[in-house]
């Protein structure tokens, strides 16, 4: 192995990613005094929560009575009761005051006659415990995400928080159990990096990118799920993957649920408004899952549209061009660019598309890692906390309602840094790292940069990419699961046999996709095998052979881990939390799940 | 070179100097003042073509023709200089260089004008 | 001074061409930037037949493709593909923009030219080094400035006001106006460019903002805004419409409204 030389770095609290929960986190923690770095592989603005468009959740009231209560309860329901509900209060309690420090600090909301922040309708949002649809969901035109992260950045930068920009972690500094630390490697003159730090905190996103067709960003890789599983912990409800009903046909690209939310619908090959069918009460408006499934089905039974009958038309034509230029330009835009349409005059060509992961690593409402260790489901891992979409929480359970994912970014990662403010304290001292804990990050980059098999980076990747496309899609079957497993354990094997041509380390692209398709296997396996053991039906998990939600025997989180050596999967269980943390709710229990 | 800099220290340089309002604004003010200016200026040249030295030195000798001339020509200097400065400050960065071209530009900027007013002041008071 | 050749160690030479793969449709030639910092040569050019069939529209896509099938080694930044998060922004077929919103297709001539961003120190390939851009941005303050206790509930905002702030917030940091802006090629450590500037006059006219007096003062100077001289290649080239010269304009404006 050629010979690598560490540069030391030593933290109170170090970030990993820059999106909306990161920025959020560091801020926090800087502001509390804490010697804070955010380490990023992207600059800050380009992380993917740029891309949100819609807008964030919470129950301000300004176009109506309002109640956090109700955000709750719309949250349990569309989680499909597997979220946590003192978790989900958390948010949901928490949630104006993290709008309205948002506003303060300057993102540009679109506003109300009377100068109040504008708010939209959004897929299961309801008034009074599901009635009708309720307009909660706070916007920035449809570009909420890109003006949340370009204020939050420029908020960092008031509050000089510490970045290392285009810096890609390798993987955590473990010490007997804890976390100690994060290594990485800097892109742009190729030197490795050990930071130290009393508390990592993960915000590196979620991993679309193990589908072949995503709204996801290229760089949404998981890395932080990919960290945490090669570290011997579990990742948590990894079979349930979001399919946003809105992708444009063929690029993929999100076309926000805004649009629905501002009178857009979907129609078949007959021009027939089939929500209206599946969701009586809120039609367009019902959650991803549900949208996503019945428009699966008018394409299964042949009322899809175009040529092949294979997509399904959302309209906006019959809007206001007005309405269309104030509120909805961002994707006016796109639909011109990626699929040739005027959006006055015709309708956007969709399909369900990879979107989010519900799963992650499991948290507890602090936001630290908690595993599973012999009876106690909650074993906090010291040193490491989760945010945003690599954590979960979990507050979305089995399907997460659309602007659900801004706030849990902001109300979380405001939670993380409030948490690391309470039990860590500045400049505290920390015990020497040894060699022995990140030789074996150092022989990782070694292999993987001298790797000179037969299989290219892309080409393994293409191959996952097709077998979670295929086998582990909006539907799924005992056999096309069973066959998912198969392929991904093909691929798993592949690894040996990688090939990367680039060797050089400054700006080594070859390498990082390489390391980022290491980090995207893990976790395409513990997806895949996750939803064959699930043998039940329960948000964006549709299972053909058990179409019903079982409570009695699945109302629980799958925690799986995964042998980055053998690529076993072990699979346990934790309690759902049917607790609320306050007296101000009751618990809401489970009943069937329809709108 | 300056690589050991912060990024930030380098683009924040010297501060803000805190003025350049005056400078853009008379600019403006110079461009419009020429505008009449180049018009009569240009009518004046036709109207001049046609008659001789003598009548050209009776129409400089004329006041509002002499004033008008003066105004023309110092203006037009005085957005010259402006003007060249700011292709100075452009292109060249050696600051011996800069301020050397810069006075330069002022000297005979101020001399070539001075030299054109002094000379329609001595036809217009009193003869070739 | 101004120089009029590139430093010797920055002159472009004639690098490998790789043919079209047997069994290609139709193809085309793209003419791409190379530079690896680690061999110690001059950048040269590298030039790639691609069957466009087997790809996406975008120039993106034929990079990807170019990555994947042809040379892994070849290096760009790379993240949405929506043209949202600014990552890819290069120049192509003479023109800066996003390589992920450019079609192919659209590109004029036989060959197509992609390079890095104009002007910039290259890092690798297409890879700019923008740490000076990120902190001319920075140096503008761009966060919102106010004394006032805030309300407890948001600051209030007329819509009207709220619409001033569009065409700008929406500029998305990919340095393609900065970098097209002669002005800012030959005084790139003077003069803040294109985008700062904007996002500068995005804060100064944001109602909720109480440091506007502070803001344009930092801004009158001779350089750090007079350099612009309106040659609007920053409202031509810009990938999502905006037009940073006209911010500039205003900017200036209010500096003379001030005054008179």
């Amino acid at each position: 192995m050629a010979a690598y030389e560490w540069i030391d770095h030593k933290f109170d609290v170090v970030v990993v990613g820059a999106g909306g929960s990161g920025l959020r986190a560091a801020l926090g923690c800087a502001q509390a005094g804490l010697k804070t770095a955010c380490i990023t592989k992207v600059f800050p603005t380009r992380s993917h929560t740029v891309a949100a468009q819609g807008g964030i959740s919470a129950s301000l009231g300004n176009m109506g009575e309002d109640d956090w209560r109700w955000h709750m309860y719309d949250t349990v329901k569309g989680s499909d009761w597997l979220g946590d509900q003192d978790a989900i209060e958390y948010l949901c309690r928490n949630a104006p005051a993290a709008v309205y420090e948002l506003e303060h600090w300057g993102v540009p909301f679109s506003r109300t006659a009377d100068g109040k922040i504008y708010q939209r309708a959004f897929g299961g949002m309801t008034k009074n415990y599901g009635e009708a649809p309720i307009q909660r969901t706070c916007a920035a035109a449809d570009r909420t995400g890109h003006a949340m992260l370009h204020t939050m950045y420029g908020q960092s930068l008031a509050h000089n928080t510490e970045f290392f920009i285009e810096y890609f972690a390798l993987d955590l500094i473990m010490d007997e159990g804890s976390c100690r630390g994060v290594t990485a490697w800097k892109l742009d003159d190729g030197s490795l990096h050990r930071f130290q730090a009393q508390l990592v905190i993960l915000a590196t996103g979620g991993y679309g990118r193990a589908y072949f067709s995503a709204t996801s960003a290229h760089t949404c890789t998981g890395d932080g799920g990919g960290m945490a599983l090669r570290a011997g912990l579990p990742l948590q409800d990894m079979e349930f993957v979001q399919f946003h009903p809105t992708g444009i046909y063929g690029a993929g690209c999100l076309i926000t649920e805004g649009a629905r939310g501002e009178g857009g619908y979907l129609t078949n090959s007959e021009g027939e408004r089939f929500m209206e069918r599946y969701a009586p009460t809120v039609k367009d408006l019902a959650p991803r899952d549900m949208v996503s499934r019945a428009m699966t089905m008018e394409i299964r039974e042949g009322r899809g549209v175009g040529p092949k009958k294979d997509h399904i038309f959302l309209h906006l034509d019959h809007l206001d061009p007005k309405i269309l230029a104030e509120r909805l330009p961002g994707i006016s835009e796109s639909a011109k660019i990626f699929a040739g349409v005027d959006v006055t005059k015709e309708p956007i060509p969709v399909l369900p598309t990879v979107h989010y992961n519900m799963g992650g690593v499991p948290t507890n409402f602090y936001s630290e890692v908690v595993t599973k260790v012999g009876k106690d489901p909650d074993k906090v891992v010291p040193g490491l906390m989760a945010v945003g979409e690599a954590a979960c929480v979990s507050v979305h359970g089995a399907n997460r309602l659309g602007s659900n994912s801004l706030i849990d970014l902001v109300v979380f990662g405001r939670s993380a840094a409030l948490r690391a403010a309470d039990t860590i304290k500045a400049g505290a001292t920390q015990p020497e790292l040894k060699p022995a804990m990140t030789d074996p990050h150092l022989a990782r980059l070694d292999r993987f940069r001298n790797a000179n098999g037969g299989t290219p980076t892309a080409e393994l990747r293409l191959e996952m990419q097709k077998a979670m496309q295929e086998d582990a899609a909006v539907y799924r079957t005992s056999e096309a699961l069973a066959s998912g497993v198969a392929r991904m354990q093909a691929v798993n094997a592949k690894r040996p046999d990688l090939k990367v041509s680039d060797r050089s380390l400054v700006w080594n692209s070859d390498l990082m996709e390489t390391l980022e398709l290491d980090n995207l296997i893990g976790q395409a396996i513990v997806t895949v095998v996750g939803a064959g053991n699930r043998t039940e039906s329960r948000g964006a998990h549709a299972h053909e052979n058990y179409p019903n939600r079982d409570d009695k025997t699945w109302m629980k989180h799958t925690l799986a881990w995964f042998d980055d050596k053998t690529g076993k999967v072990k699979i346990d269980y934790r309690p759902v939390h049917d607790y609320t943390l306050t007296n101000d709710i009751a618990p809401i229990p489970p009943k069937a799940r329809v709108y | 070179m300056s690589t050991y800099r912060t990024p930030l220290s380098r683009a924040r340089g010297l501060g803000s100097a805190k003025h350049g309002v005056g400078h853009w604004i008379s600019e403006r003010v110079a461009a419009v003042a020429l505008v009449p200016l180049v018009l009569w200026g240009a009518y004046s040249v036709i109207l001049l073509a046609q008659t001789d030295y003598y009548g050209a030195i009776h129409w400089v000798a004329q006041p509002l023709n002499a004033t008008l001339t003066i105004l023309l020509i110092a203006v037009s200097f005085m957005h010259m200089v402006a003007g060249l400065r700011v292709v100075i400050e452009d292109y060249i960065h050696k600051t011996l260089t800069k301020a050397a071209l810069l006075m330069l530009n002022v000297f005979v900027g101020g001399l070539a004008g001075a030299l054109a007013i002094f000379s329609i002041l001595k036809v217009a008071l009193g003869g070739a | 001074m101004a120089e009029f050749r590139l430093p010797k160690n920055s002159r472009i030479t004639n690098g490998k061409h790789w043919p079209a793969q047997p069994g290609s449709g139709k193809t085309r030639t793209f003419r791409i930037y190379r530079y690896d910092p680690d061999s110690g040569e001059n950048p040269r050019w590298d030039s790639y037949e691609v069957d466009t069939s087997q790809c996406g529209p975008m120039v993106l896509d034929v990079l990807i493709h170019i990555k994947n099938t042809i040379d892994p080694t070849l290096t760009f930044r790379r993240s949405c593909r929506e043209g949202i998060c600014g990552s890819c922004a290069m120049n192509i077929a003479g023109r800066n923009t996003l390589a992920c919103t450019h079609g192919h297709a659209e590109c004029p001539g036989d060959k197509v030219a992609i390079s890095p961003l104009p002007h910039m120190p290259v890092v690798k390939d297409l890879v700019p080094d923008l740490t000076l851009f990120y902190a001319q941005y920075a140096s503008v303050e761009p966060w919102l400035q106010t004394e006032t206790p805030e309300p407890q509930k948001e600051w209030r905002q007329d819509p009207k006001d709220r619409e001033k702030l569009d065409g700008l917030y929406e500029c998305i940091l990919c340095a393609c106006c900065s970098t097209s802006c002669p002005s800012y090629w030959w005084n790139p450590e003077k003069y803040l460019g294109p985008a700062a500037l904007l996002h500068a006059y995005r804060w100064i006219i944001d109602s909720r903002d109480e440091a506007t007096g502070h803001r344009l003062d930092e801004l009158e100077d001779p350089f750090k805004l007079y350099r612009c001289h309106t040659i609007m290649n920053c409202a031509q080239v810009c990938p999502k419409g905006l037009n940073p010269a006209k911010a500039i304009a205003e900017v200036k404006k209010m500096l003379v409204d001030r005054v008179v």
